[in-house]
């Protein structure tokens, strides 16, 4: 585990915390480690962020710094939009989610995990844009255009206006108004990427070096090797972090942690107890087969849904036959990821994402399987257990 | 008398469950075949569809069952060992135990799932397992008292489509005797 930074100024003052992401993706570009790196690029106002295949070091550079109110998932990205990584080598920038999301692909043949370099960033939560806007507009009670940066740490939401402002409201405080971090966020107990090659964050950056380096933990050898390559081209300067850092990191991540499984048996709380299809299906009937969830769900890579058998799910209905909805949720609970993007889509506000989480959370002990941990466990009810004639 | 003045007119009479049931043809089928053949008294309750090997059955045709109105859903299938594929039942099994989980998540009783094995000689564990099975349905009453809401239309899908049109099979097997296996298709 160490402290890092990039050696360039500009690349130090442009990116987030000491610029290291940055500065190893130019050097695995420029060593030809990779073919090009996919990240999120900042588009009109710091609530838009767009995915972005960058191959040249303006374009990273471009990209640089973090988002916090642009929530959107890469790894669908890849599978469709860059031929699942089958003939280039790149690097893609992740949330846990994401991170999540591309190994369960990989699982499903969508993605060829080899050529992929997950460099995974810590995140305590994303905000949904026009949340945001809303947010700052009623609690700051200034013009959300006028912020030129934000911040979700420590538990805060902090922004900095053009006029060098800077305000900060208690996340905590936000989300008991309804506002605040996105739901499935709430519900979030991966904060740290351990799934992906590399997990970087500022977590447990303490001393002369708090937010002007980056806390970097190896989590495999296709991450040392990134490191390694950018750490030779001299492009990064890498210190060991301290025990107290260390501990400092668990130790938030045990409190984001905790508070995760509190939001979990909070927002479950609604579809518990007696006449619990009704509430489900209270929600179902909203429903306008618009199948957007099908569109941006990771798990979701059957080249034939299940739900276009006219004998599952019968046609020309609305609502739809609420075996839609049963059928997909039968079909991805088990691997959900939490991304929360059927949720962010859903026209009518089904709260989706709750709702597979909630299922996924009950059937995770039966079926013994963490979803988008590694690439070793099977996907649960693909194969059967070794049957002893 | 139309289908659903006819439905409205059973279910105040007297409620009787309807257990869709699903056979593998090599074991249960021929069990259930075997009972039949020997005459052997059961209740007329279940609504028997056929199939290859349990591992054929999609978790998806249980959840079905249950929006189209089957109170229980009984799937049969080889002993461990026994199946004509080598593996469907294990399949079968492994899927059974995730949609027990899944059914209890979605808010129906997983107890309405029934998962059993019975070979082709076993006429008599047929029928006690009908027996039995249909004594829990009962205990446990219409699926309609779960699905709430939706209920209005698992009875409108019943009348339009499927389970009615297996009351009249099952009619005409109680006049008969409940020697011929009722095959219906649900969807």
């Amino acid at each position: 585990m160490y402290y890092g930074k990039a050696t360039d100024q500009s690349i130090q003052k442009r990116g987030e915390c000491g610029g290291i992401i940055t500065a190893m993706l130019i050097a695995a570009i420029e060593q030809k480690l990779i073919d090009g790196a996919l990240v999120i690029k900042r588009g009109e106002s710091i609530y838009d962020g767009a995915p972005y295949f960058a191959t040249t070091r303006e374009e990273i550079i471009e990209a640089a710094g973090s988002l916090h109110c642009a929530p959107t998932l890469s790894a669908k990205f890849i599978k469709s939009n860059l031929n699942g990584a089958r003939d280039q080598r790149i690097a893609v920038t992740c949330k846990p989610c994401d991170a999540r999301a591309i190994i369960e692909l990989s699982k499903r043949n969508q993605i060829n995990l080899e050529n992929v370099y997950m460099i995974g960033v810590n995140c305590g939560g994303t905000m949904l844009p026009v949340k945001a806007r809303e947010t700052i507009r009623q609690f700051f009670e200034i013009d959300p255009d006028d912020v030129v940066k934000e911040e979700i740490a420590k538990g805060k939401l902090i922004i900095i206006t053009k006029d060098g402002q800077h305000k900060e409201l208690s996340i905590d405080d936000l989300e008991a108004e309804g506002y605040g971090r996105r739901t499935n966020c709430q519900r979030c107990e991966y904060n740290i990427p351990r799934m992906a090659d590399l997990a970087c964050g500022n977590w447990g950056v303490i001393g002369n070096d708090a937010g002007k380096a980056t806390f970097i933990e190896v989590c495999t050898e296709k991450g040392q090797k990134i490191l390694d390559t950018a750490t030779l081209a001299g492009v990064i300067t890498l210190s060991d972090a301290p025990a107290e850092g260390i501990a400092l990191r668990r130790k938030l991540d045990g409190i984001m942690v905790k508070m995760a499984r509190k939001a979990k048996a909070t927002q479950f709380a609604q579809f518990e107890g007696e006449h619990k299809f009704e509430k489900l299906f209270a929600q179902f009937d909203k429903c306008n087969g618009c199948r957007a969830c099908i569109d941006v769900c990771p798990i979701c890579s059957c080249v034939e849904c299940f739900t276009d058998q006219e004998f599952v799910v019968p046609k020309n209905t609305l609502p739809p036959d609420p075996m839609f909805l049963l059928t997909r949720l039968l079909h991805v609970s088990p691997s959900c990821v939490n991304c929360g993007q059927c949720e962010d889509v859903c026209p009518v506000e089904i709260p989706l994402a709750t709702i597979t989480h909630m299922v996924q959370s009950s059937v995770q002990g039966t079926l013994g399987y963490v979803p988008g941990q590694s690439m070793t466990d099977a996907i649960p009810l693909s194969k059967i257990a070794e049957v002893t004639a | 008398m139309s289908q659903s003045e006819r439905a409205a007119v059973i279910d105040a009479q007297q409620w009787e469950p309807r257990i869709l049931t699903f056979c593998c043809n090599w074991c249960s089928y021929a069990g259930a075949d075997g009972a039949g053949v020997a005459r052997m008294q059961y209740p007329p309750n279940a609504r028997v569809i056929r199939v290859m090997c349990t591992g054929r059955i999609n978790p998806v045709f249980v959840v079905k069952g249950f929006l189209s109105g089957a109170d229980m859903v009984m799937v049969l299938g080889c002993h461990f060992g026994d199946c004509h594929y080598l593996k469907g039942n294990y399949t079968c099994d492994m899927r059974m135990s995730y949609l027990k989980v899944y059914l209890q998540a979605i808010g129906i009783n997983p107890e309405r799932l029934y998962w059993d094995q019975i070979s082709a000689s076993e006429g008599i564990k047929f029928t006690e397992t009908m027996r039995k099975v249909v004594a829990k349905a009962k205990a446990l009453g219409p699926i309609a008292n779960e699905l709430g809401s939706h209920a209005s239309s698992a009875q409108q899908n019943r009348d339009s489509q499927g389970i009615l049109i297996c009351d009249v099979h099952a009619d005409s097997a109680q006049q008969h005797g409940p020697t011929q296996g009722i095959s219906a298709d649900i969807f």
